[in-house]
């Protein structure tokens, strides 16, 4: 290879790692730190009135969702007797802390006149809650009083669709809402929907809905209290939205949590009796969600305004400085253990930690500001560890320099040649990590998704140090003079035998 | 240097790792063989994040601090490491929270009475509350099933990339290295806290790692070997020994820093919280250096020798010099080698061995001189 492109790639990715560094050290973001090392915010949330025991936990269920769904921060979430405790990592806006815990109240049910798609987020379509419908369960004594309407689930994405395309809400929504409506975002469907006045709250529904597979589908089946407060309230809301009038032409029931449309299924029978059943292309996720808000609605808890403190850390600052300060000293033996064993290219170690060092600083640092991250104890230590699997590759790349050069190749040679072949082992090794860590963020909350998340990092850092900085180093420093004379790698370019037998 | 350690440096050892699979074999079973039975007889030591406990809040008046409630947690006996302490400050108050792991009554009444007789206050101010787990039971689901997951996926991966067995053996490394690591806390009786939790997943994705560079040596072997009559052992063999240097390095470079957290940070600095966790790590690096050496490769060798490929050679290894010859030219000494006609030129000892045999084509010689 000649030498522009290596140069080239060099000069690059050390420009690209101090201008990141820089950058951010020009706008002030710093890494936040961890619950454990620097406190946060604690929200204290207590129930009103009387409530059932039952639904306080379906309540923190429903709030470890919304806080868990922020970012990898992992925040903490306690029941501390009757009171439920939200610790925050690194917040230290008492109002932000607040709107981020935001507060669970009553699940309530509204027509939809119209929903467009969200002008605010890109995702342009998703399935699910266009698609979802609603009729009665499909027992016994359901099926035989309940009218079928004509067409299924086709023609009630048909509706939906239809709606769509034709409608437009107004791009300013205050102006223009009759008395009572209300324009809510979905919640994951990217569709906003504009909303006639809440006219029934989900205690209609007692307090056992669930989650079932039904002509191999999964539906969410809920039961309906019986008399006014249960059956004919639903009903009265049900019959004016299958009729499709002015005041729901969409045929559509908004199913609001938080103020957010959790579900906004068509309406498909005049009345309901006994229960309810809401189908559509759900995921057996997406059927649990749905019945657990159903479940909640049914006996909702109360909280009164929650008080926020802020909270200190854990740990404390001593932990934090010990890590650091031990963790260099470990770096520091590595170096010398590897300035001893491969003498001049340990610096290219040193070159190359530095360079994934502020490539991390600044990607953690970036991620503080924008999305909250935070770094704990584990992470800090997790860092600290994949700074093994780091040095790791340069080993790999080494020892087949070292093998080359000694059987009597040229260093120019034995480094492109070792490159090539470690390049190899780097990737696979690496790619089984990130797999590892994109699974293990993707499927899990709290400390083990921050976790995941270093080891990814450090992962994808250790693949673009590897082959960004450390073979263009590598293979300029083979074409010098300085290292092709004597013992440079601690062993000897021999001239003479290839290898002794 | 002396002889060994030279060799050792240029990757000239020839240790018959695969011959004597059966002691990494037997030692690990009753490892793990003592990690089920502990597991069985006490369990894990659960900390107050997975088992909740009671929690106590002081408000601070004059002369109440973090300093004076650990003395008062000292003499009750429960100040350990798995206490929580925080101030929580508001515009109007502030307030001490101490987190302990379950207590008896007796126990809590006193803390409470010891609390507020510091603070100068009435018992009643300080108030006790359970508190329930941060790490609930769906936490734990979400991370099993992740693993589990996990696994697969990175077993599909192997397969593709190298093959099923190796999958196979890679993954009961894995699971022996978390059994031994866990078998440790709970032997010692260690409090399980979240920060282990993620110290174990170190280790496995540290052992994977691992087992990987070694399994892309043997793969890297196979193909050199393929058209010599070798026995799979011998390949692994050869394997390891090429690689020892580089595993020994690594572990050393991945302990280092390690070691320097349990001993500087917990020990000189006093951080207590980075003990257990950097304990953790330690024996979990080490059970995975050791692992991907003494259970993996071999378990592999034990799998593919019953391949139709390797069945002829089976059971035989070159072990001594022969390996060494074995290991530089790529071909068999002795009687297996006399069977090989393309190698039969290169048999025998002081014989020396073709140097197109050592590298995939002849090295330029050197000039003397550059121009």
């Amino acid at each position: 290879m000649s030498r522009r492109p290596l140069l080239f790639s060099l000069i690059g990715i050390i420009l690209l790692a101090s201008g990141l560094f820089g950058g951010n050290l020009l706008a002030g973001n710093m890494p936040s730190l961890g619950l454990d090392l620097q406190g946060g915010a604690s929200v204290t949330m207590t129930p009103k009135g009387t409530y059932e025991a039952d639904a306080l936990t379906v309540a923190v269920d429903i709030i470890r969702q919304r806080v868990d769904s922020i970012g990898v921060s992992e925040p903490e979430i306690i029941r501390q007797g009757d009171t439920v405790v939200v610790n925050l990592p690194g917040v230290k806006d008492q109002q932000q802390a607040l709107e981020l815990v935001g507060r669970t109240g009553a699940v309530e049910m509204r027509p939809v006149i119209r929903m467009a798609e969200n002008p605010d987020t890109t995702t342009t379509t998703v399935a699910g809650a266009t698609t979802t419908t609603i009729k009665g369960a499909s027992s016994d004594e359901t099926s035989t009083t309940l009218a079928q309407p004509t067409g299924g689930l086709g023609s009630a994405r048909h509706i939906a669709a239809e709606t769509t395309t034709t409608t437009t809400v107004p791009t300013d929504p205050v102006t223009g809402l009759e008395e009572g409506q209300t324009v809510l975002p979905g919640r994951k469907d990217g569709f906003i929907y504009l909303l006639g006045p809440a006219e029934a709250t989900g205690e209609v529904f007692s307090n056992d809905s669930a989650a079932e597979v039904s002509n191999g589908a999964w539906v969410v089946v809920a039961k309906l209290k019986s008399g006014a407060a249960g059956e004919d309230q639903w009903n009265a809301l049900a019959g004016k939205c299958f009729a499709g009038g002015a005041d729901c032409p969409t045929k559509q029931i908004a199913i609001i949590l938080d103020g957010e449309v959790i579900s906004a299924p068509v309406v498909q029978a005049p009345s309901f009796d006994n229960s309810v059943q809401i189908s559509g292309s759900f995921t057996e996720k997406e059927a649990n969600e749905l019945a657990r808000v159903l479940q909640f609605g049914a006996v909702p808890v109360q909280f009164d305004i929650p008080t926020v403190q802020t909270v200190s850390a854990t740990l404390g600052k001593d932990s934090l400085k010990a890590a650091i300060v031990s963790g260099l000293i470990g770096v520091l033996l590595v170096l010398i253990f590897l300035l001893f064993y491969y003498r001049v290219l340990a610096l290219v170690v040193v070159g190359g930690l530095t360079i994934s060092g502020l490539l991390l600083w600044s990607v953690i640092s970036w991620l503080s500001k924008t999305n909250g991250l935070a770094l704990t104890l584990s992470g800090v230590a997790g860092i600290i560890v994949s700074i093994g699997v780091t040095v790791d590759s340069y080993v790999v790349f080494f020892e087949k320099i070292k093998d080359d050069v000694q059987s009597g190749r040229s260093l120019r040679n034995s480094a492109a040649r070792g490159f090539e072949s470690a390049w190899r082992t780097i990737l696979a090794a690496d790619t089984v990590s990130f797999i590892g860590a994109l699974i293990l963020w993707w499927l899990t909350v709290g400390s083990v998704r921050g976790f995941a998340f270093f080891l990814g990092l450090s992962t994808l850092s250790d693949i673009v140090v590897s082959y960004f900085f450390t073979r263009p180093t590598v293979l300029l420093l083979a074409r010098t003079k300085f290292m092709n004379k004597g013992r440079v790698l601690g062993v000897a370019p021999s001239t003479t035998e290839a290898v002794s037998s | 240097m002396s002889g060994g350690m030279r060799r050792l440096y240029r990757g000239e050892t020839t240790i018959n790792f695969y011959g004597r699979r059966n002691i990494g074999f037997i030692a690990s079973g009753i490892l793990v063989l003592v990690t089920i039975v502990s597991l069985f007889a006490q369990g894990l030591n659960l900390g107050i994040d997975f088992k909740g406990g009671v929690a106590f809040e002081v408000p601070v008046q004059g002369s109440i601090s973090i300093d004076v409630v650990e003395d008062v947690l000292k003499s009750e006996g429960v100040l350990d490491d798995g206490i929580k302490l925080q101030t929580l400050k508001s515009e109007t108050e502030s307030r001490i929270r101490i987190q302990l792991g379950d207590q008896t009554p007796e126990k809590v009444t006193a803390i409470q009475t010891a609390l507020a007789e510091k603070a100068n206050l009435t018992v009643n101010d300080v108030s006790v509350s359970t508190v329930s787990s941060t790490w609930g039971r769906s936490i734990t689901m979400k991370a099993v099933n992740a693993l589990l997951v996990f696994f697969l996926v990175v077993s599909i991966f192997i397969s593709f990339r190298f093959e099923w067995r190796m999958a196979i053996s890679a993954i009961v490394a894995m699971a022996h290295d978390v059994a031994i690591s866990v078998g440790l806390y709970s032997v010692l009786g260690l409090e399980v806290t979240p920060a282990t939790v993620v110290a174990f997943l170190t280790i496995l994705g540290f052992s994977l790692y691992d087992t990987i560079v070694v399994f892309d040596k043997v793969h890297e072997n196979t193909s050199r070997f393929s058209g010599s009559k070798v026995s799979y052992g011998d390949v692994v063999n050869v394997s390891m020994n090429q690689v020892l240097m580089r595993s020994l390095n690594t572990s050393l470079a991945a302990v280092l820093p390690v070691l320097s957290l349990l001993v500087l940070g917990s020990g000189v600095f006093g951080a207590v919280a980075l003990r257990e966790f950097a304990l953790a790590l330690l024996v979990g690096l080490a059970t995975g250096a050791y692992s991907s050496i003494y259970i993996a490769t071999p378990l592999l060798g034990l799998l593919k020798e019953r391949s139709a490929q390797y069945t002829s050679g089976r059971g035989q290894l070159s072990l001594g010099a022969d390996m060494g010859h074995l290991m530089s030219t790529g071909a068999p000494v002795g009687r297996r080698a006399s069977a090989n006609a393309s190698a039969a030129s290169s048999a025998g000892t002081g014989v020396r061995p073709p140097v197109d045999a050592i590298l995939s084509h002849p090295p330029r010689p050197r000039k003397k001189s550059r121009r």
